[in-house]
């Protein structure tokens, strides 16, 4: 091609690769400001008292001058139908996208780009080498220089389709092309927008709290040596003659506001959550703050989970996610399609999307056959420990054993849910770990199926059934356990019959 | 019932296993040694030596001569032309199925102790799993890693 331009990221990619860095290492810097600022020796020359602002000082500057570089050097071009991206100060890197490779483009809004009107962009292509690292990211730059890449690929992947082109036409053609896509741009059909209201459901019902707890206590242990407990101890056996309740209270204060905290973070990550289809990619766009934009291209979708956790249930509310190939999407392989969607609704909005996708309730549910196998297992750990809690905690330690009748009763519960259906090219299977899964996979998209026994399952005539998809760089495994063995066999046998039906037993 | 698949793995596999044991086995036995001169400088308990024979011998016994056995027997593999079904365990028997078309790579491998049996080790990928047959004939290895590479054609658009 002859345009080989050179392209620069925005001036704003030195700071932000700057910040990225410093967050990376911000815990083992406050550790040492922490230890050295402020339990350091008080005497001494002054340059040693200050010893750790001056090594973070100079820290940041190091980091600041490295960011630079990085942007610097970095550029990025178009030729001969790839995407070409050359970095690295001492060690040069060069990596060559051809365009047809490249599976979508993902797009970051971050605080840092808002003001100037930047994105980050994101190549994801089929095979990703490494696991969470994108195969090129340009940390930013303008709309229209993200639209440009849109439209060279574009112009590249029609190349290809009407191969022999004379050179003399290509600008001409190039030119229809752009007409072609900026025409095409505006179709983009909207299927499913959460609304405030449901965001806000999925905001207060997250799990995220998990999550923060659990920093929290990461956090904590990080500066376990730094708190100073001895006196503590002292202010809080002060502190406790006040009452307990004010302690309770003040646990419970913590604890909210660890959760209105979850609450905001969902609610800002996830506002303004719309998908919408583009011709052969479902779009997904999100975020208050930081606006994401991912595309995920439907053909490289493996299989469609509808999620169902009990609690939401009782909102009618459910959520759909996908597994996808390759091109892991920021967070994981698996891709909240709706977070939080009205139950009723589902298939309508799916049907809109997956238009080939069988979206029934999968009605052959397991018999009793395979029962005991879903609460005995839990026997196997639980005896010994609630055996250990009665002898060492007397008689409060019988109160253990209530934890039987719920063990059983959440078996029968997952026995209950669990059902499959095979309809046509498609098998359906649901299963339940708490929350209730139903997972819609094509038979083509099954990489493999595993049928496991153990020697009791094989006693009372049981199997448990596992397919595998692909799911990213990894798998997801859809499994519906302890059912008759004849049906399993069932569903191998589907699975087995081929394209091509002679199937001749070699030796 | 499903009829198991057709081939067994090379006898030769089994003896490679033991032999696998017997490591094991030794090395399991320098830590008891080390334990019962442990137990000789502290002067410790009498039982704590019968404790630690007893405990190797039954070991020994489990993963020399009664694990390889059954896992022996229980290994099968068959190559057909449209997929490879598996079957394998030790306590709970897998039976796995990888259509043909589902197969993206076909690997042999082999280590010193397999290389000294003249036997490989074949792996079978897909997009999303690895399956492996663990003792071959090279011979066979080999000529079965050419055929399903032949056979296995990666259909478009499906990953």
């Amino acid at each position: 091609m002859s345009e080989q331009q050179r392209y620069k990221l925005h001036w704003i990619s030195a700071l932000i690769e700057m910040l990225k860095t410093m967050k990376e290492a911000l815990l083992p810097l406050v550790v040492l400001i922490f230890a050295n600022g402020f339990n350091g020796s008080r005497s001494g020359p002054w340059f040693l008292q200050y010893l750790s602002f001056i090594i973070f000082g100079v820290l940041i500057i190091a980091l600041l001058i490295s960011g630079i570089i990085k942007w610097k050097r970095f550029v990025y071009w178009f030729e001969d139908d790839e995407l070409r991206i050359e970095s690295g100060l001492f060690v040069k890197k060069k990596r060559y996208i051809p365009f047809d490779r490249i599976q979508s483009l993902d797009y970051t809004e971050g605080i840092f780009h808002r003001p100037f009107g930047l994105v980050k962009v994101k190549v994801e292509t089929a095979g990703s080498s490494s696991l969470k690292k994108a195969e090129g990211e340009l940390t930013a730059i303008t709309k229209e220089a993200a639209e440009r890449i849109e439209i060279e690929m574009a112009e590249a992947k029609s190349r290809k389709k009407e191969k022999p082109v004379i050179e003399g036409e290509e600008a001409i053609l190039s030119d229809d092309i752009q007409e072609m896509v900026v025409e095409e741009k505006t179709p983009l059909q909207k299927v499913f927008k959460m609304t405030t209201k449901d965001l806000l459901i999925l905001a207060t019902t997250s799990g995220g709290i998990g999550v923060i707890l659990s920093g929290v206590a990461i956090f904590m242990s990080q500066f376990a040596d730094l708190i100073p407990f001895e006196w503590m101890y002292e202010e809080i056996s002060a502190f406790i003659k006040f009452g307990v309740l004010i302690v309770a209270i003040a646990i419970f204060l913590g604890l909210l506001a660890v959760w209105i905290l979850s609450v905001g973070m969902t609610f800002l990550s996830h506002y303004d959550f719309t998908v919408s289809l583009d011709k052969e990619d479902i779009v997904i766009t999100r975020g208050l703050l930081e606006k994401k934009r991912v595309t995920v291209p439907l053909k490289r979708i493996q299989s469609v989970v509808l999620v169902e956790n009990p609690f939401r249930k009782l909102f009618g509310y459910a959520s759909v996610k996908i597994h996808s190939a390759g091109g892991g999407v920021g967070e994981s392989s698996r891709i909240n399609l709706f977070p939080l969607v009205k139950r009723s609704q589902v298939e309508t909005h799916l049907a809109e999307i997956f238009p080939d996708l069988h979206l029934k309730e999968p009605v052959n549910k397991l018999t009793s056959r395979g029962k005991p196998f879903y609460y005995r297992i839990d026997f196997l750990w639980m005896l010994p420990v609630i055996g250990a809690l009665i002898y060492f905690f007397f008689p409060y330690g019988l109160f253990s054993l209530a934890i039987i009748p719920v063990i059983i009763a959440f078996g029968l519960w997952q026995h209950r849910s669990a059902a499959y259906e095979i309809v046509d090219h498609q098998l359906i299977m649901r299963f339940r770990m708490f929350s209730l899964q139903t997972a819609y996979t094509m038979k083509k998209r099954i990489q493999s199926m595993e049928m496991k026994q153990s020697y009791f399952h094989r006693r009372k005539d049981v199997a448990t059934i596992t397919a595998n998809v692909k799911s990213g760089i990894g798998s997801f495994h859809a499994t519906v356990q302890h059912m008759e063995v004849e049906e399993a066999e069932k569903i191998l046998e589907w699975y087995e019959k081929g394209k091509q039906p002679s199937e001749v037993a070699q030796e | 019932m499903r009829a198991q698949p057709a081939n067994r793995i090379s006898k030769k596999g089994l003896k490679v296993w033991r032999l696998y044991g017997m490591i094991q086995t030794i090395i399991l036995a320098l830590v008891a040694i080390g334990g019962g001169v442990l137990t000789y400088i502290y002067e410790g308990p009498w039982w704590i030596y019968a404790l630690e024979a007893v405990l190797l011998l039954v070991i020994g016994y489990l993963i020399v001569i009664l694990f390889p056995k059954v896992r022996w027997m229980r290994w099968r593999y068959e190559v057909r032309e449209s997929e490879i079904e598996l079957q394998h365990g030790l306590f709970i028997v897998k039976r796995t199925l990888i259509p043909m078309v589902r197969v993206q790579h076909v690997d042999t491998s082999q280590g010193p102790i397999l290389r000294k049996y003249g036997l490989a080790e074949i792996s079978i990928s897909t997009a999303a799993t690895v399956h492996t047959i663990p003792a071959l004939i090279m011979d066979e290895a080999d000529d079965l890693r050419g055929r399903i590479s032949v056979l296995a054609r990666v259909a478009e658009d499906d990953v």
